[in-house]
């Protein structure tokens, strides 16, 4: 190993270590009770389904550090209480700095997909800026109440991309993983002018997933 | 003894033992183990045994004094139930917790059943926290015995709140009144809990939480005049209050991952006055001063670090800290210095407001209008047939028409190194 390189992984501890040096995003997930915000920002942050998720009260928060395009890029999770009461003299807290909004709903109930209007009105009210918002039905596992066309055409009327996935089913990890990954490309080149090789960076996150071989997503990438 | 069998299945043995005497759960758990279960799950019951220290014996020989000489004062029992130890254990607890705060079981009020408590509006709120309040329970406890206790403890949030219907339910209330379920029995805790629900935490049942946010604002006067290098480090990071929410809306039962600490806490608060909670709040930040320092001036790192309490945290110094906190700034002298903050805080937050709505008048930049980028054969009503395959499916083409869209400004057949 020569002196340099040495000296390199020397100076990328030191930047490890020093926090503020990490480009560090703020997301904010919000949504009815119950629908499973904690469990997809623990499955996101800790790779795992948490078995005895509580109810949260007033913000949890949550981190991971992801390699993205040989830069380390910090996601803060504020992962908000659903409770109405809360949010109504605390929300202003959620909210300050935020960069991007993540707006939950359960798939397998009514109530939580038609407070999503709820939901998009308090980003609207307490966002400085026009944040990236995007919409995601949770429970994929179970039956759904609510088919992916009414929320593709809710998420459409509003400029959101929708995502479904399960925070429960360890096959659909990548899927959470894709959700915040996207985000984290999204939010890391909001700014700045960098010739990024995004289809390239994109397919390399599907073929790295086994569970995905098969052949619908094969031929939409080539088409 | 109030009968509310229907509710915990009647016809099991093993729930009739615990609804008859629910208090001996954690001691004599014995009880508890029924016919049907060969092993002895008798270890697996208790939250943590921890050998009794010679301090803690000589600690519950004088409680247990006090409690055979029958006509002890409320401030004896105050004064065990703060200083070193407080009520040692259980046993004592559920002795003492009720003479705390002169509370009387009357068996002649009949608990409503689970199916009138079912139409009450926050009903379900309740039982999705009680559903998930699993953590709370000692591990290892039988399924069944589990079941029948959340069910109890749905029982007791309800009837509270419907013998009362301007007090809110709120995320943290089911915390609370675990606590006293499982050492006190359901009888008992109601009665608990119908008393701090009108006086403790009767400001965080009210509709809004303007007051509880209003009360969390003391942490920073008292911070002010105890540790200022730590105040303004805090202040200048704008941690705000939030971290210590849970900590007042719960008496900490939501954040300590100790059964013991979490009872230790409570016999504390129940014979302190209400606002005690902050005290104890300021004394467990002061206590890890150097814990934020070391993370840096950032309000999501200092935010984090508080929220998470460590297990081995000497809480018995805490708790004395707090009381001289208490006594050295009682609210009273913090007043003025709360109400000129929130003041301050408000205003900041009038000037955000005409900042927002300065936004919102200004046309909105659209995001991505992702429909648009999606191949018109993937219709996605197919979904059903193909079950998650095809959601993973849709979704990674969202991702990917997605990436292409935004990352390259929109110019979706753009080739090559893309700016923005
Ligand atoms: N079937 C299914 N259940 C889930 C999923 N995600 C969460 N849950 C369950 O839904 C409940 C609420 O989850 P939680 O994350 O606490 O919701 P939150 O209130 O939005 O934070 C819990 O009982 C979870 O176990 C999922 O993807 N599938
Ligand atoms: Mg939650």
């Amino acid at each position: 190993m020569s002196t340099t390189q040495i000296q390199q992984q020397e100076l990328k501890k030191v930047v490890d270590t020093i926090p503020n040096r990490i480009k560090t995003f703020k997301i904010i997930v919000v949504g009815d009770s119950n629908v499973g915000k904690t469990s997809l920002t623990y499955r996101f942050c800790e790779s795992k389904f948490i078995q005895t998720s509580e109810a949260t009260i007033g913000v949890d928060f949550r981190e991971r550090t992801l390699h993205i395009d040989d830069e380390d890029i910090k996601l803060q999770l504020w992962d908000t209480a659903g409770q109405e009461r809360f949010r109504k003299s605390m929300v202003q807290h959620f909210y300050r700095n935020v960069h991007a909004v993540v707006i939950v709903y359960d798939v397998t109930n009514r109530a939580s997909f038609d407070s999503l209007v709820y939901w998009l009105d308090e980003c609207d009210r307490n966002c400085f800026t026009n944040v990236p918002r995007i919409l995601v039905g949770n429970k994929c596992d179970e039956k759904l109440e609510i088919n992916t066309n009414m929320a593709q055409r809710f998420a459409d009327q509003h400029n959101m991309p929708l995502f479904e996935t399960s925070a429960r089913l360890d096959s659909e990890c990548d899927n959470v993983e894709a959700i915040f990954l996207t985000l984290a490309h999204k939010l890391k080149n909001q700014k700045q002018l960098i010739p990024v090789d995004v289809v390239g960076q994109t397919q390399r996150l599907i073929r790295a997933n086994p569970v995905n071989d098969n052949s619908s997503w094969n031929c939409c990438l080539r088409s | 003894m109030e009968s509310n069998s229907e509710i915990i299945n009647a016809d099991d043995e093993t729930s009739s033992t615990l609804n008859d005497d629910s208090s001996k759960l954690y001691t004599n758990s014995a009880e508890f183990i029924s016919s049907e279960e060969n092993e002895d799950t008798r270890s697996e019951l208790k939250f943590d045994p921890v050998l009794e220290s010679e301090e803690e014996k000589s600690k519950r020989l004088e409680i247990e004094e006090a409690l055979k000489d029958g006509d002890s004062a409320l401030e004896t029992w105050r004064r065990l139930a703060l200083g070193k130890y407080g009520l040692v254990n259980d046993d004592l607890r559920r002795q003492v917790w009720p003479l705390l705060l002169n509370v009387d079981p009357d068996p002649s009020e009949k608990a409503p059943l689970l199916a009138e408590l079912s139409q009450h509006s926050e009903y379900s709120q309740v039982v999705l926290d009680v559903n998930r309040s699993l953590k709370r329970f000692p591990p290892g406890i039988p399924y069944k015995q589990r079941v029948a206790l959340q069910d109890q403890l749905t029982v007791l949030i309800l009837r509270v709140i419907m013998k009362y219907p301007h007090l809110r339910y709120y995320q943290g209330y089911h915390d609370v009144a675990i606590t006293f379920l499982l050492v006190v029995g359901e009888t008992v805790a109601f009665r608990i809990m119908e008393r701090l629900s009108t006086d403790h935490l009767r400001e965080c049942m009210e509709p809004t939480m303007e007051k509880t946010s209003y009360t969390l604002t003391y942490i920073y006067p008292i911070l002010q005049r105890e540790d200022k290098d730590l105040y303004e480090f805090m202040d200048s990071a704008t941690v705000g209050t939030m971290f210590a929410l849970p900590w007042y809306l719960t008496w900490f039962g939501h954040s300590l991952n100790q059964y013991r600490d979490v009872v230790r806490l409570y016999d504390y608060f129940l014979a302190s006055p209400p606002l005690m909670p902050l005290y104890v709040a300021a004394s467990l930040v002061i206590d890890r001063r150097q814990d934020v320092f070391d993370v840096g001036c950032d309000m999501a790192s200092i935010h984090c670090l508080l929220s998470q309490i460590p297990d081995n945290l000497d809480f018995e110094s805490i708790l004395q800290r707090a009381s001289n906190l208490y006594k050295k700034y009682p609210p009273s002298k913090l007043e003025k210095d709360v109400k000129n903050r929130v003041q301050k805080e408000l205003e900041q937050r009038r000037k955000d407001e005409q900042r927002i709505r300065r936004r919102l008048d200004k046309n909105r930049a659209a995001w991505v209008k992702m429909r648009h980028y999606l191949p018109n054969w993937l219709l996605l009503h197919y979904r059903n047939k193909y079950g998650l395959l095809f959601a993973t499916a849709t979704l990674l083409v969202g991702l990917y028409a997605y990436l292409r869209a935004t990352e390259t400004g929109f110019s979706l057949f753009k080739q090559g190194p893309w700016n923005i």
